[in-house]
């Protein structure tokens, strides 16, 4: 074994000089001369015969190098110097390769990051696999819940899950130590944690002892809070800290990775510490949000048709006009988190792949046209002796080395494109921050570039090699010009239908940026206002609060109106209640189902002055009415043509939800009818709408104020102003000011983020469909020079040649164009629900984006028809 | 008449391996010996001999060194290695187990048909 590896070795190092070898075989060819000689023959015709028997010379020296160990490695190694000197002779063939597969690598390696953080990173829970969310569903609640008033009915009754919890919600809370902090105290029940398989990295997880009302009071404390405020102190647990002005003792460090199954920021968990005795009593109870760990192999669905009985147990309780939309759902933890998202990721991945598909078409073409003009040069070193397996070789080391560097390139621009895409995209993208290149992506990316270069060096080098190129005068390759052809034609189709997508993107942004809200936003600058439970413990002191606020506010600079709110149009939070529980005085109640939502908000008088919503009936709120111990509302207009159908609200009597049985509801006194405002969002549909008054009384106010001012002077000053206002009253007070347009712009940061990413690939994709096309006509221009020559020379004018050449390049387009819009007519369905006010199948938008095409394609191969016209045909006539 | 083309895969090495266990050899001999034995059958052309002669060195199952020829000129005498002739010796076995059950099926056939 060894003196074999030692022979091999040395005949790799010491290669056999050539001269022994035709030193050799001169010999056998004397020997051969001579035996001829003796049989009598004379030397001269020895000579000849021996020659003839003895072959080629050549092809034995080239058989016996073959048989030298490594010979493979230097013929490889020949072969890329020979690709990388080929690429740097024809620069400008190499860089159209090397960006294409750039951009098609580039893009498709970024949103595969993206992408993947999002459909496939791994939940940070013990065999994730297994959590579902569980709960009820309802078109006015469609992300799962539950109440405490039936909860403990599923967890005693449930059979598919090994274990269900449930977490109560995030609020605010407060540290109140010597630096005190706003932190995020998530309730959860005492077996949240073993139920998603996660253990404290330090101390222990709540007792069930720990977890009843009155128990005393214990945290578990996140990673980040620990490490940021603790110092990472290995002795934390059992140390005391101060929650909103109670001790409660530290009992344990949450893992770093540490998420809330519905993703909200949590710097603490408590215990939920409810009642369960009274919550079964209670209807409906406490809101709460289900998680089970499934038992082994069982499906959700399994899980969910083993779940009816409890399930008809929530329905009983129900008020009646629920029962029939409320179900129940089972879904994977992960369908849960990524609701939203997952449409946006798919379409994300088929943009990326039609990208890809036009990149890979556009090499395709462009080697084959470059294989095509080097005809000549592959006939040759076929006719020196080239065996056509050696001249593939060749090929697909000429491919792999442009395609090793387009998938270096991709990589560069990959990371360059994840950052601009984490910087454009909205907050609601989860995880998009955390994205990174790593060695999955690399994997792709590089298999990728293999997997093309092994596939365009076979399709160029398969083309037959012909001994008898060398011998016809021009080589007029109209076979393998078809194959060209399809692929522009292709790649003209998939670019359409990249635009089109874009271009309905794009009108859609436009609708949504210039829809009439119903209300005024400019110069109006708003406050988010929480107020602590420690500094503000009764609601009497948090109206002393923000009524000093407002009173501050209304005499400052260019000040003109001054409101406050619970909540903001047209988009995010606001309250709600169901129109069936919604009664006016002297009228049966509603019976058919819920109604549908209708939103709410409390607002002081002026908030209808400072958004200039125009009050078409009665005059509003009053002063006179903020002093009232009555309570009043003014109406939406399309809430008062539900409930008085024609008739006049003013001074009707409505009872609006209170929390308290709705028989008990308060009577509210209609004083007016505010036009309707845009408050679902602002793509989404409007919501009846009322608004409270809130008086001068402690029970109309809470926790948090919007605070609304309107003013002549510029915002940053006014930004200044009023953070030096608030600072004034309470200077530990958190709060977020920005513009009331800041605010908007925000809610479309979503479609903007679709539409520029949609259009990034549209425009990819039609750069490199005209790159493809152009590439090819002007190539073909070059095979046909010495036609256009002979038509020149036989008195054809050049318009008729810029037809000639035009009209070639149609017959790719046409086609192609056709093809493209028959796709994007039946794949645009699946943009419908990310459009507003313009139709998947708009005739404007796919008229455009198919004249853009045509106009680019038009231009592509222009350029070469006009090259085509400088042919000169004495030159040509000369050559043929 | 055989050309080189229509030995079984592997045969020709067999034959040179078996050539050079009797003497030293350079390779015009090598080519006139096996064409002498065989009777005029096989002609070992230059062309596949050297290829494998060279295949068979780089295996360091023969080796070679220069030396005077019978008509005194200089010239490249082949000789079998320790491992060459083991591997001869395992070369025949298996060429031996294979005619042999080639001639097995042959004759069958012939008695079938």
């Amino acid at each position: 074994m060894i003196v074999k590896f030692w022979t091999w070795l040395r005949y790799l190092l010491f290669r056999k000089g050539r001269q022994e070898l035709d030193d050799e075989m001169q010999f056998h060819l004397d020997e051969l001369i001579t035996t001829k000689m003796r049989a009598g023959v004379s030397e001269t015709e020895a000579r000849r015969q021996a020659l003839i028997e003895f072959g080629s010379l050549d092809a034995t020296r080239e058989g016996c190098e073959e048989q030298r160990p490594g010979w493979w490695a230097g013929m490889l190694a020949h072969d890329f110097r020979y690709a990388v000197r080929g690429s740097l002779r024809n620069p400008a063939f190499s860089i159209a390769v090397i960006v294409t597969l750039m951009l098609g690598i580039g893009s498709s390696a970024a949103v595969f990051t993206v992408v993947d953080k999002i459909l496939f990173r791994p939940l940070p829970y013990g065999d994730a696999g297994r959590l579902v969310s569980v709960g009820l569903v309802a078109p006015i609640e469609p992300q799962e819940f539950m109440l405490g008033g039936s909860y403990y009915e599923w967890q005693d009754n449930q059979k598919p899950f090994v274990a269900m919890t449930s977490e109560a919600g995030v609020e605010p809370c407060d540290l109140t130590e010597v630096n005190p902090m706003r932190l995020d105290c998530a309730s959860v029940e005492n077996n949240f944690l073993p139920t998603l398989g996660i253990t404290p990295v330090v101390g222990r997880n709540f007792l069930p002892s720990e977890d009843r009302p009155n128990a005393p009071k214990v945290a578990l404390i996140s990673y980040g809070l620990w490490r940021t405020r603790f110092n990472r102190d290995a002795s934390i647990a059992g140390k005391f800290i101060r929650i909103d002005g109670k001790a409660t003792e530290i009992v344990g460090v949450l893992p770093a990775g540490f998420e809330m199954p519905r993703l909200q920021a949590a710097d603490v968990l408590l215990p939920e510490s409810l009642d369960v005795a009274a919550q079964r009593r209670a209807d409906p109870g406490r809101p709460l949000w289900a998680f089970a760990r499934l038992k082994a192999g069982v499906t959700p669905e399994q899980a969910k048709a083993q779940l009816g009985p409890p399930f008809e147990y929530s329905l009983r309780l129900a008020p009646a006009p629920f029962r029939k939309e409320v179900h129940y759902t089972v879904r994977p933890l992960r369908d849960r988190q990524f609701h939203d998202v997952h449409r946006a990721a798919w379409i994300l991945l088929g943009l990326v792949m039609a990208v890809l598909l036009i990149a890979f078409a556009n090499v395709a073409s462009l080697l084959a046209a470059r294989r095509a003009g080097r005809e000549h040069e592959m006939a040759v070193r076929a006719a020196l002796g080239a065996s056509r397996l050696r001249l593939l070789q060749a090929t697909i080391m000429e491919s792999l080395v442009l395609s090793a560097m387009g998938a270096v390139a991709g990589v560069l621009l990959a990371t360059a494109l994840l950052r601009v895409f984490v910087a454009i995209a909205p907050g609601g993208m989860p995880f998009l921050s955390a994205a990174k290149i790593d060695g999955r992506v690399l994997f792709f990316t590089l298999s990728i570039g293999l997997l093309s270069a092994l596939g365009f060096g076979v399709i160029s080098g398969l083309g037959r090699t012909q001994a008898n190129v060398l011998t016809s005068r021009s080589a007029l390759g109209t076979r393998r010009a078809r194959l060209r052809q399809v692929l522009v034609t292709t790649q003209i189709a998939v670019s359409l239908v990249l635009l089109a997508g874009g271009a309905l993107l794009a009108r859609s942004f436009w609708n949504l940026q210039r829809q009439t809200l119903g209300m005024n936003y400019e110069n109006v600058l708003t406050a988010t206002i929480s107020l602590g439970q420690t500094a503000y413990p009764t609601a009497e002191r948090r109206m002393a609060f923000f009524e000093q606020l407002q009173r501050n506010l209304r005499w400052g600079p260019g000040v003109t109106a001054v409101a406050m709110s619970d909540s903001l149009p047209p988009g995010g939070y606001h309250r709600d209640q169901i129109y069936a529980s919604l009664r006016v005085e002297g009228q049966p109640r509603f019976a058919s189902g819920t109604g549908g939502n209708v939103a709410w908000r409390w607002v002081t008088p002026e908030y209808f002055r400072t958004l200039n919503i125009p009050l078409i009936k009665g005059s509003g709120f009053t002063d006179d009415e903020v002093a009232s111990a009555n309570r009043f509302v003014v109406l939406s207009r399309s809430l008062a043509e539900q409930m008085f159908a024609g008739e006049n609200p003013l001074g009707r009597q409505v009872h609006l939800a209170s929390g308290a049985p709705a028989d008990q509801d308060p009577a509210y006194t209609v004083v007016g009818v505010a036009e309707d405002v845009k408050n679902g969002g602002l793509a989404a549909g409007e919501e009846p709408e009322y608004y409270r008054l809130r008086r001068d009384r402690e029970e109309d106010w809470d926790r948090g104020a919007v605070v609304l001012v309107k003013s002549s002077l510029p915002a940053a000053t006014m930004e200044r102003w009023m953070r030096e206002q608030v600072a004034s009253l309470d200077p530990a007070l958190p709060l977020e000011v920005g513009t009331l347009r800041e605010r908007i712009a925000k809610l479309a940061d979503q479609p903007r983020f679709e539409m520029l990413l949609v259009g990034h690939f549209a425009f990819t994709g039609l750069v490199l469909a005209i790159i493809g096309l152009y590439g090819v006509t002007s190539f073909l221009m070059v095979q046909r020079k010495p036609e256009v020559g002979i038509r020149m020379a036989l008195g054809a004018s050049k318009r008729d040649i810029v037809r000639l050449v035009l009209a070639s390049a149609m017959r790719m387009v046409l086609p192609g164009a056709i093809a493209g819009l028959t796709l994007a007519f039946g794949l645009s369905q699946i943009l419908s629900s990310l459009l507003f006010n313009v139709g998947p199948h708009d005739a404007a938008t796919f008229c455009g984006s198919t004249l853009v095409l045509m106009a680019a394609a038009v231009i592509a191969s222009l350029i070469p028809a006009i090259a085509a016209t400088r042919v000169d045909p004495n030159s040509t006539l000369r050559v043929e | 008449m055989a050309t080189p083309t229509d030995l079984l895969q592997g045969t020709l090495d067999l034959l040179i391996l078996q050539t050079l266990a009797l003497e030293p050899m350079h390779g015009w001999g090598i080519a006139q010996r096996i064409q002498q034995v065989s009777e005029d059958v096989l002609h070992i052309g230059q062309g596949s001999l050297y290829p494998a002669l060279y295949r068979l060195e780089y295996k360091g199952w023969i080796k070679s060194e220069w030396g005077n020829s019978e008509s005194n000129r200089r010239a490249k005498f082949y000789k079998l290695t320790a491992t060459g002739r083991k591997r001869l010796e395992a070369e025949r076995a298996s060429w031996d187990r294979l005619s042999a059950a080639i001639g097995l099926v042959l004759s069958k056939r012939m008695e079938v048909s």
